[in-house]
């Protein structure tokens, strides 16, 4: 690693921020990975070599964006130490599985709807707008910049043996303890929305006779969310607009 | 806030969904806030983008997958409400919004189809630094520009519906917002199985209703 300069590493790591940017059906984020890398393969290649490197790192990769970086600084470190190509290109191949599909499960499932929960709760609790904002935001890019940090040191200094190290890091257990207080979350978000009293009112539900009739067919949409899972969204939004159209149509005559 | 204000704001928060950063700014309880604010009514526009935090939680940017758009939905349904106050363009807002995020979604695939393009081919191009940097930072750009299109043809349609259809609207501010969550319900529902399920999770998930609910009648 000592041909790569520290500004060539940072600059890899702040490039790394857009490395979905260029996404795209054939390669994903093969794009995104050679412009990321880009500043260390040029400190280590030169002239058709470095043709070669970037060909090997434009290929098709994909991964959690946020652990991306883990692969990104593994593969400058296998670059910048003279590694075999192959064992680069299969490097990439074992490692971008298990990065898309713990990222997406501790991220995107668990870890971004738990925190938006914090910042709907104190909506519904009655905290002014700047607050709630801030009570998602804070907490959820604490632990977003800490992953990309840590993906990336990480892969600087082990290189190929990441694999080990991601393994020790249990993710998955990490997942489990965000979905848990996730469920915990959702149920105080549903306990509030739900209550006769200021919290109702801040959310506009204080609507006298129809108050229990919107209960009512919340907790039934619920029980749909539950049994039928993400397959109900759409049908769910369709019928939705489908009411504010109707309740239209009919206000109209 | 201008068409072209909105246009801008809708640009770089559809950066920020996917390509840059995502540090969620982009996300329906944030893009209401700045929407609301830079409207002049932050509280209706923050409200419309908290209905839609709660229909979209479940959307993950997951993969390839299409998801509908949140960002450029929240700045088109969240000006929209700011600039008409009122529960009926509440309920347009909202419902344009929602319509509005599967558009946004589609436009996403269209440019990830173009990206086919931009980006150098691993197995054909003539790969220099300066074409690998250059198709990246186009990709880049004509996302900005597709999300200050998506968010700008969205406010200057929902502004000709809402001044169309506005008197029109029956129900008041808290059957709006009922209605409204009754639908966000459903998103509730599917995010509980998301975190494992209702027979892995009750206990946590009744202990916090049950939190939840003794709160807001303290509150």
């Amino acid at each position: 690693m000592s041909a790569v300069t520290s500004s060539a590493r940072a600059s890899a790591f702040l490039r790394s921020f857009t490395i979905q940017g260029s996404w795209n059906y054939r390669t994903m984020l093969g794009g995104g990975f050679a412009f990321a890398l880009l500043p260390v393969l040029r400190q280590v290649f030169r002239g058709p070599q470095l043709t070669e490197a970037l060909r090997r790192h434009t290929e098709h990769f994909n991964a959690h964006p946020y652990l991306a970086g883990l692969a990104l600084g593994a593969a400058a470190k296998l670059e910048a130490d003279g590694c075999d190509p192959e064992l680069v290109r299969r490097f990439k191949t074992a490692i971008k599985g298990p990065l898309g599909g713990l990222g997406d499960a501790l991220v995107w499932a668990a870890w971004l709807p738990a925190t938006a929960l914090l910042g709907l709760i104190a909506h519904f609790s009655g905290a002014p707008p700047w607050l709630c904002v801030l009570v998602f935001l804070l907490p959820y890019n604490l632990g977003h910049l800490a992953l990309r940090l840590w993906g990336f040191r990480t892969g600087l200094r082990w290189g190929h043996e990441v694999g080990r190290v991601l393994r020790e890091a249990a993710l998955g257990r990490r997942t489990e303890t965000v979905s848990r207080a996730g469920a915990l979350l959702l149920g105080v978000f549903a306990g509030l929305v739900c209550t006769v009293g200021p919290a109702a009112s801040a959310a506009g539900l204080r609507g006298g006779a129809s108050e229990a009739l919107w209960l009512v067919l919340a907790v039934g949409a619920f029980v749909v969310g539950l049994v039928g899972g993400v397959r109900v969204w759409r049908p769910a939004a369709v019928v939705v607009v489908g009411a504010v159209v109707s309740i239209l149509t009919v206000a109209a005559r | 806030m201008t068409l072209l204000g909105a246009s801008l704001l809708g640009g770089a928060l559809a950066l920020d969904s996917t390509s840059v950063a995502q540090l969620m700014l982009s996300r329906p309880l944030a893009a209401g806030f700045l929407s609301g604010w830079l409207s002049g009514d932050l509280r209706a526009g923050f409200l419309a983008g908290v209905i839609l935090e709660i229909y979209l939680l479940v959307a993950f940017p997951v993969g390839g997958a299409r998801f509908p758009e949140g960002a450029t939905a929240t700045v088109v349904a969240a000006a929209t409400a700011a600039t008409h106050p009122g529960p009926g363009p509440l309920a347009l807002a909202v419902g344009f919004g929602l319509v509005w995020g599967q558009l946004g979604g589609w436009s996403i695939s269209g440019l990830r189809n173009l990206n086919i393009r931009v980006v150098p081919d691993p197995m054909h191009s003539e790969l220099r630094p300066r074409r690998v940097a250059g198709g990246h930072l186009l990709a880049l750009l004509l996302d900005f520009v597709r999300g200050a299109l998506v968010t700008g043809t969205g406010v200057w349609l929902a502004d000709l519906v809402v001044a169309h259809l506005n008197g029109r609207w029956p129900l008041g501010q808290p059957d709006t917002v009922g209605l409204f969550l009754v639908g966000a319900a459903v998103s509730a529902g599917i995010l509980l199985q998301s975190f494992g399920g209702f027979r892995r999770r009750r206990t946590l998930f009744l202990v916090g209703l049950a939190g939840g609910a003794l709160g807001g009648l303290l509150l």
